[in-house]
């Protein structure tokens, strides 16, 4: 098969059928599920959150179609799950959490999952995990060129380019995309009693992205990235309220990035400086309200595997974040230093350890002292059996909102604690002629968070609302993974699933009348479920992909919710080579049986809608 | 390796994974929508005659607003009545209720309508759109009422047409209103997109002959309460900010002379004072201070103790039945589940009763009458 149609990102070389796992285990001890180019292609049009609903256990708040998105792992909240691009931090240090429908696909390689406690090593407060998003360049490539423009129900149009070119030591990978629409979809509003459009939802944005890899000697690796974000949006209202009301938000956002790696056999190095710019502007009828926050960020990590079985990698970071919003009563800033380490010893072939350490100084105080020990045994020499287990404790700093918004910003909070427990199985095998593919996982955790910040009524003044540390939440719940992949009769065919259940409670009652102790979190499905089944032959591929969403209440006495639903997205493509050059045609159907849903209570999602993609892409490599 | 005959075995799970995919998906047809647990099927077929409507805010764009009843008859209460007799939603936050004739009028804040009902059975009439955040409502005489709004001006509706007839302007929030003679004297906390170091609180008096300011008083910060006693003297509420940007304070105006004759003010720190009421003889003022306090209009100063202590609870609505003068106070928990309304006897402050009401039961309304507030 043509390596440029297999993956246009060209950024791994793929033998024919290679087997994937999605559970990949770096540290000993931790889950990580990684997506990779093969999976993100398809879908190289769509935002994150469309991405990591089908694909993974993560539970999507959207919404709406194309609006604010976030997510949230094994129950806990958004601000509790860090997305970090390149080791840069998306989620905004005002609100904590990031919005998923502002990070297109096109921009990144791969998406690797870091589940509970394992996300210690790359920072604190990911009490869910950890969401990498990673950039690598492909020293293979000489030169790949990459067209593609959707046309998708509701007047939504995506165009993509992309330009890599280089040599085996210096490649250069330019990234552009751009989106605009009316969104206007029909949808029955209820409280009207009528099926109308989605008003005021139109949008356009647009992503550039540069970034420049020299590599010396083998030796040393430079990198340099760029990225810059644009999104002008309307927020449309929620089906009850005034549907004339005008609400927008503009977004401006460059990322940019240097890295310095030095290579030896038994040490490495790595220098790595980034900044970030953050605006956005809020308008409505009679308002506008403007936030600006920089970040700048350094690491230095070092890795020294010299001694046998051994492996040390201390690290230290230093964060600034600047912040003027008009939420603000002045400036505010926030310094964060934290030391690091990391160490992974071998007791023997069956037996792995790491250890994680993390030490934060935030603006001059001591935080608490988080870590992370995991063990991984496997017991058998013939058969990929693994069982991890790992324990932690982290915690979250508060946001710059929760610290100073004006007014009800409370200089008082302590950080959010957490104590994990977690455990897990992994069982994998493969045919010996490498046409059978089976992998299952299972993992279990259990886990307390205290102090827990919610903005609730002051005491003294109900009409003000501030945040305090006052809930307590326990999470416990399972994980199950499947994933098959079969090469029968010429088809390549894949079955990937992920099942979750979810128990999050409330376990503090906040007054005499509060029943909401024991029962569930809102909006944090106990079950849900996805998967995927893709199928390949003749250059055509198919994908279905089926989504469960369980019941999330909507009440803290879980006296209200939302039924579960289920929804199917199907892809149909075919490749057309030609030498060097491969032109995609592809139709996608979301929503395939028109379930009329809301994921949101009162925000509207589109019924039956297809998206039709024409491709053309241009590689040259060196193989 | 032989374990296992995969390839008929991959063709089995296949298609049964698939049509049973296929199976639920296609019957599921039901739209997906916010429900009840066990939800109460019981629609007491009552008139709403005798009772008290308890207004539930719900939360602000989950569109969740409700009225529950509290029959005094039978003690018994009933939720979301506006739901079970429309099939459809009352709206987006729910800030106030009043009584004209057979209708009942619901303020919707964020949905921008007067949903107008009939009392006989609680089905709807009218809505009335065009509002701009409206907050509350009073009835001028048979043909017109005023309706603040929390962004600009006054609405005055057709009481015959149930249509907005025209506005009062004004760019400021505009609250309470009380009645005297034939002005409206109308509580304006400023410019709702300012703080409070910029805005200009005051009370505007409006002729409502012809629908006119005709002149204004200068008040403290927020004010959010007014009532009038039985000798025709207004009493002001200010909270002095949400930003506790000045003492809380009550002031006592002569309505004739536009004039503040008294001010009592609120130690600084401390609970913000809300929800102020008079009781139906119009000597008596009640107030939410953490706890609730009453007041004699008689006299020198604040009272020192309150009359119902909060005990752990986040008083959030207060109002006296006009008829029995009983307190109605509401507890709106965590403003993310069901809350409480207590009945108190209003002289000792026994507890009479408690019910659980909808999400966040922010204020009351009495088929007896509109009481002073």
């Amino acid at each position: 098969m043509n390596a440029v149609c297999q993956n246009i990102k060209d950024t791994l070389k793929l033998p024919e059928f290679e087997i994937k796992s999605n559970y990949i285990i770096d540290n000993h001890g931790f889950k990580r599920v990684d997506l990779d180019s093969i999976t993100l292609v398809p879908h190289i049009t769509a935002d994150l959150s469309t991405l990591l609903s089908e694909y993974s256990t993560i539970f999507v708040k959207s919404y709406g179609n194309g609006t604010l998105a976030t997510p949230s792992f094994r129950g806990t909240t958004s601000q509790h799950t860090q997305v970090q691009w390149n080791g840069i931090n998306l989620n905004s240090p005002m609100l904590g959490q990031i919005d998923l429908s502002q990070v297109p696909v096109a921009q990144f390689e791969k998406i690797e999952i870091l589940y509970g406690a394992s996300g210690i090593a790359l920072t604190s407060g990911a009490f869910g995990g950890v969401i990498n998003l990673v950039t690598i360049p492909n020293w293979n490539n000489r030169i790949n060129l990459m067209m593609a423009q959707t046309i998708a129900s509701f007047d939504n149009y995506t165009s993509n380019a992309n330009i890599a070119v280089g040599n085996g030591n210096i490649q250069s990978h330019t990234k552009i995309n751009y989106s605009s629409g009316l969104n206007d979809f029909p949808y029955f509003n209820d409280y009207l009693g009528e099926s109308v459009c989605q008003k005021n939802a139109k949008f356009k944005q647009y992503d550039i992205t540069q970034e420049f890899y020299w590599k010396l000697k083998d030796k040393h690796l430079f990198s340099a990235r760029v990225w810059y974000r644009y999104d002008d949006r309307n927020l449309p209202p929620t089906t009850d309220s005034d549907q004339d009301k005008i609400e927008k938000q503009k977004d401006k956002i460059l990322r940019a990035l240097l890295e310095y790696k030095y290579i030896e056999r038994k040490y490495n190095l790595m220098i790595h400086t980034s900044m970030s710019d953050q605006y956005m502007k809020y308008t409505n009828q009679n308002q506008v309200a403007e936030h600006h926050v920089y970040s700048w960020i350094n690491r230095v990590r070092f890795t020294y595997t010299g001694i046998r079985n051994l492996s040390i990698k201390p690290g230290l970071d230093f964060n600034h974040d600047w912040a003027v919003s008009d939420g603000y009563d002045g400036i505010k800033t926030r310094n964060t230093a934290s030391f690091f380490g990391e160490i992974a010893y071998d007791f023997s072939k069956k037996i792995k350890s790491t250890l994680v350490f993390r030490e934060e100084i935030i603006d001059g105080k001591f935080m608490p002292l988080i870590s992370t020990v995991g063990i991984e045994y496997k017991p058998f020499n013939k058969i990929n059996f693994s069982i991890s287990s790992n324990l932690a404790r982290n915690f979250r700093f508060p946001t710059l909102n929760e610290l100073y918004w004006d007014p009800g910003g409370n200089p008082e909070l302590k950080p959010e604690l957490d104590y994990i427990l977690e455990g897990g199985v992994n069982f994998n095998i493969k045919s010996k002629n490498r046409q059978f593919f089976l992998e299952t996982t299972f993992s279990g955790y259990y886990s307390w968070i205290y102090d827990m910040i919610v903005w609730v009524p002051m005491e003294d003044n109900s009409s003000l609302w501030s945040p305090e540390n006052v809930n307590e939440v326990m999470t416990r719940g399972i994980e199950l993974g499947l994933n098959m992949q079969w090469k029968i009769l010429g088809f390549d065919l894949g079955f990937k699933n992920n099942y979750t259940l979810n128990h999050s409670t409330y376990e503090k009652s906040g007054s005499i009348n509060d029943q909401k102790v024991g029962k569930q979190l809102i909006y944090a499905p106990v079950n849900a479920f996805n998967s995927v089944v893709s199928l390949e032959k003749w250059n055509v591929f198919l994908r279905y992909n089926f989504i469960f969403v369980g019941k999330r209440y909507t009440s803290t006495d879980n006296l209200f919710y939302m039924p579960a639903y289920t929804l199917s997205n199907i892809i149909l493509g075919k490749n057309i080579n030609l030498r060097y050059i491969c032109l995609t045609l592809q139709v996608e159907i979301k929503n395939l049986f028109d379930l009329d849903y809301q994921s949101i209570r009162n925000r509207p999602m589109p019924g039956v809608n297809y998206a039709f993609t024409m491709k053309i892409s241009f590689g040259k490599g060196n193989r | 390796m032989k374990v296992f005959n995969h390839t008929s075995y991959s063709y089995l799970f296949f298609f049964l994974f698939t049509s049973l995919v296929f199976f639920t998906e296609s019957c599921s047809k039901e739209p997906i929508r916010e429900k009840k647990e066990d939800p109460d099927t019981t629609h007491n077929s009552i008139t709403y005659t005798n009772g008290i409507f308890v207004v539930n805010e719900g939360n602000f764009n989950w569109g969740n607003a409700t009225v529950s009843y509290i029959d005094q008859g039978t003690g018994k209460v009933e939720q979301d009545i506006f739901g079970k007799a429309n099939q459809r939603a009352l709206g987006d936050v729910a800030q106030s209720m009043r009584i004209f004739k057979q209708y009942g009028l619901v303020l919707l804040n964020n949905s921008n309508k007067v949903e107008v009902v009939n009392l006989k059975d609680f089905k709807s009439v009218k809505s009335i759109s065009g509002f701009n955040s409206p907050r509350y409502l009073e009835v001028i005489d048979s043909t017109k009422a005023y309706v603040t709004n929390l962004q600009q001006d006054i609405s005055v509706i057709n009481l015959q047409t149930l249509t907005i007839e025209k506005t009062i302007k004004t760019p400021t929030w505009t609250e309470g209103m009380i009645r005297f003679d034939h002005f409206i004297f109308v509580t304006s906390v400023g410019e709702y997109y300012l703080s409070n170091a910029f805005r200009k609180a005051k009370i505007y008096i409006i002729d409502t002959d012809k629908d006119l300011i005709v002149d204004s008083i200068h008040t403290g910060k927020e004010p959010l309460g007014i009532a009038i006693d039985k000798k025709q003297k207004i009493w002001v509420m200010c909270t002095g900010g949400y930003d506790h940007f000045e003492a809380p304070s009550l002031m006592r105006i002569d309505p004739a002379l536009h004039i503040v004759e008294k001010t009592y003010f609120f130690p600084s720190t401390g609970s913000v004072p809300s929800r102020l009421c008079m009781n139906q003889a119009g000597d008596i003022l009640y107030y939410i201070r953490g706890g609730v306090y009453q007041m004699p209009v008689t006299s020198s100063e604040l009272p020192s103790e309150p009359i119902i202590n909060s005990e752990g609870r986040l008083f959030y609505g207060l109002s006296v039945d006009p008829k029995t003068g009983n307190l109605f106070v509401s507890d709106a928990i965590d403003y993310v589940q069901n809350g409480m309304v207590y009945q108190y006897n209003a002289q000792n402050g026994q507890q009479i009763n408690s019910f659980t009401a909808g999400r966040i039961p922010g204020s009351f309304c009495f088929t007896s009458g509109s009481g002073k507030k």
